[in-house]
């Protein structure tokens, strides 16, 4: 083999690395709604949180394959949709009550991080990065059949008004979920809106919060949303856009991103859930990311599902 | 590490097309980097040595299709379609659609993220056999609706940046676009890198069958739009210069009509420039017979004879207007 002599970076890119726990686990959402029921809501939450909590560090160990496992916790509050008290006051409030039930929270995401952080869209870029699955005889020569802004998972039911112009009076015909065992659950998937600027729907803002959760996603090459914490003379700032999108509240936490996560939410949140799998089996992540996480799992011994929609696991628990 | 198994390799198959970039000036990198940012987070790639070449990120189009053959046994296949477009030295323009057909698919189709994990794979489901598709896909006659088509991927592609807002539609001068289709099978025994076709039919499609070295997907897509960008080229040059009526007696329109391939086309012959060794045998065979090079040379020869003859006997005051 003779050495290439002559290389241009520029023609040659690079993707970086990042540091991988084995899971990501997710210790809550907060949204407005819960936050105006006062902190009693906030200790009922991370009360039922717990014993699951516990339950997803044992698990890890099991998987992990080496008798220990790295665990990074997180929490997300939501600033995106609605903006709601201040990190000055309600960040001490939800550590205190963590710890009130004997949890820690490593790391503290806002919501909006998901669809900008640090100058990067993050959310624009996660879609740019969709390729649906085709339904079949699709030979390249169509475009995907993307409904803007819309993304399913299996085939909608024909539009009526183009059979309509067409003079024919065509029966319903049925959606179909692609690889429906049997019986279709077909699921269709706002991903934005424009009212009448764009915003990100909550199941599109979670599904790029799965993948930054998972190590998945960069900015031509380099590592996004990445935690940073305060320096020590800084306070808790007054407003939410003032705080790092990823702050670091526990110096000695294993890393944010990891091989799998694990997100302990009320049952309220499965049909976000579920529309963020559609989203996720939809994305073409980095290939060097993929790459990265696969080869550092198989030196460690650990198993990492290769789909990526199925590294995401959850507890949806009976909650408010 | 032990050799791959040569009966295992996947073949690659893929689909070309060249054109003229309509803009009255060639782009430069910076601009050029503009044109092919076709995804805000990745990088467009930017080579300066030895001419210059950007190059797309690559993109994906899921197919669930049949392969192509010419016994009517059409296997389903399923995967995604890579395609990415080059811009050498800010004028001419490719779009390039390729894919690998990995076989062991299965008999069923599998979830849609197990195809995402492979980008530019398409997996036949059930037995497929590799002359079949070859044959099959490089038969002259249009793809049928429903058959493996990348060239339909990589013509979209080619018209949704040719119809960019940076680009002012104005073309330098006339000129076609053209399609090489091609197949890249593994190479036998010593695997050394060879070219078994290189055929232009009626309707213009140009067909080239490889055989080539264990090399990467991307790598031999590269030496099927370096043989694609060489062939408009010259295609595009043998035009010119019969539409100049080179030969015939009006010297100063001839001269008019040939300015333009002075002025953008010349200087980008440079077969090979990026082909790694690997794969470098294709050239070689290319240069001997046919000689893609002699035939450039040549015709480059006769417009510099031309201009050198037209500025001997050019009136003076022409000469200080020009």
């Amino acid at each position: 083999m003779t050495e290439q002599i002559f290389r241009e970076t520029t023609a040659e890119p690079r993707t970086q690395s990042l540091p991988l726990a084995h899971v990501s686990l997710e210790l809550g959402h907060l949204y407005m709604e819960d936050f105006e029921e006062g902190p009693d809501r906030l200790r009922e939450h991370f009360a039922r949180v717990k014993p699951w909590a516990d339950a997803a560090r044992q698990a890890a160990v099991v998987m992990s394959g080496n008798g220990r496992a790295r665990v990074s916790t997180c929490f997300l509050v939501d600033d995106y949709f609605t903006q709601f008290s201040s990190p000055r006051e309600l960040v001490p409030l939800l550590l205190g009550e963590a710890k009130a039930a004997g949890l820690e929270i490593d790391y503290l995401a806002r919501e909006s991080a998901c669809a900008q952080a640090d100058g990067v869209a993050l959310a624009a870029s996660v879609e740019s990065r969709l390729v649906e699955s085709p339904p079949e005889g699709s030979d390249g020569s169509r475009p995907g059949v993307r409904e803007v802004g819309w993304l399913s998972n299996g085939q909608r039911t024909p539009s009526s008004s183009t059979a309509e112009a067409m003079g024919r009076v065509v029966p319903w015909t049925p959606p179909s979920e692609a690889g429906a065992r049997r019986h279709s659950i077909f699921v269709d998937v706002e991903l934005w809106n424009e009212d009448p600027r764009r915003t990100w729907s909550c199941p599109f803002l979670a599904a790029v919060w799965q993948l930054a959760r998972l190590g998945l996603l960069r900015h031509r090459g380099s590592p996004v949303l990445e935690p940073r914490a305060l320096r020590p003379d800084q306070t808790l700032p007054e407003t939410w856009s003032a705080l790092p999108p990823l702050l670091r509240l526990n110096d000695a936490a294993a890393p944010f991103a990891a091989y799998r996560t694990t997100s302990v939410l009320p049952s309220r949140f499965l049909p976000i859930e579920h529309a963020v799998r559609v989203i996720l089996s939809q994305v073409e992540a980095d290939a060097a990311a993929l790459r990265q996480v696969a080869e550092r799992a198989a030196a460690e011994g650990t198993q990492v599902p290769e789909e990526i929609a199925d590294r995401a696991a959850y507890v949806f628990y009976p909650g408010p | 590490m032990a050799p791959p198994d040569r009966d295992r390799r996947p073949i690659l198959c893929g689909e070309v097309r060249t054109s003229v970039l309509r803009t009255s000036e060639a782009l430069t990198a910076r601009t050029a980097a503009q044109l092919l940012n076709l995804r805000p987070d990745e990088h467009v790639l930017l080579s300066e040595r030895p001419n210059l070449r950007v190059a797309s990120p690559q993109l994906l189009t899921g197919v669930d299709c049949r392969l192509p053959s010419l016994n009517g046994s059409r296997p389903r296949a399923v995967g995604t379609v890579a395609a990415r477009a080059v811009l050498t030295e800010g004028r001419v323009l490719q779009a390039s659609a390729f894919a690998r057909l990995v076989p062991g698919g299965g008999d069923h189709r599998k979830p849609w993220g197990h195809y995402l994990l492979r980008p530019g794979v398409v997996e036949p489901l059930g037995r497929h056999q590799d002359g079949e598709f070859t044959e099959g896909f490089l038969a002259a006659a249009p793809l049928p609706g429903g058959v493996l088509n990348p060239g339909a991927v990589a013509e979209r592609l080619l018209d949704e940046v040719l119809r960019h807002r940076l680009l002012d539609q104005r073309a330098p001068f006339k000129s076609g676009r053209t399609r090489l289709r091609w197949v890249a099978l593994p190479a036998a025994g010593d695997g050394v890198t060879s070219i078994e076709r290189f055929t232009v039919a009626a309707d213009g499609l140009r067909t080239v069958a490889l055989r080539v070295a264990p090399a990467d997907p991307s790598a031999v897509a590269a030496l099927c739009e370096d043989l694609a960008l060489h062939d408009w080229l010259l295609t595009t040059l043998v035009a010119l210069v019969e539409r100049s009526r080179l030969g015939s007696g009006d010297r100063e329109a001839v001269l008019t009509a040939l300015r333009p391939v002075v002025d953008h086309l010349l200087h980008l012959w440079m077969p090979g420039a990026r082909v790694p060794d690997v794969l470098s045998g294709v050239w070689e065979t290319l240069e001997r017979r046919p000689g893609f090079s002699r035939q450039w040379q040549a015709l480059v020869q006769r417009i510099r004879d031309q201009v050198a003859l037209q500025t001997v006997s050019l009136p003076r005051p022409v000469l200080a207007d020009s």
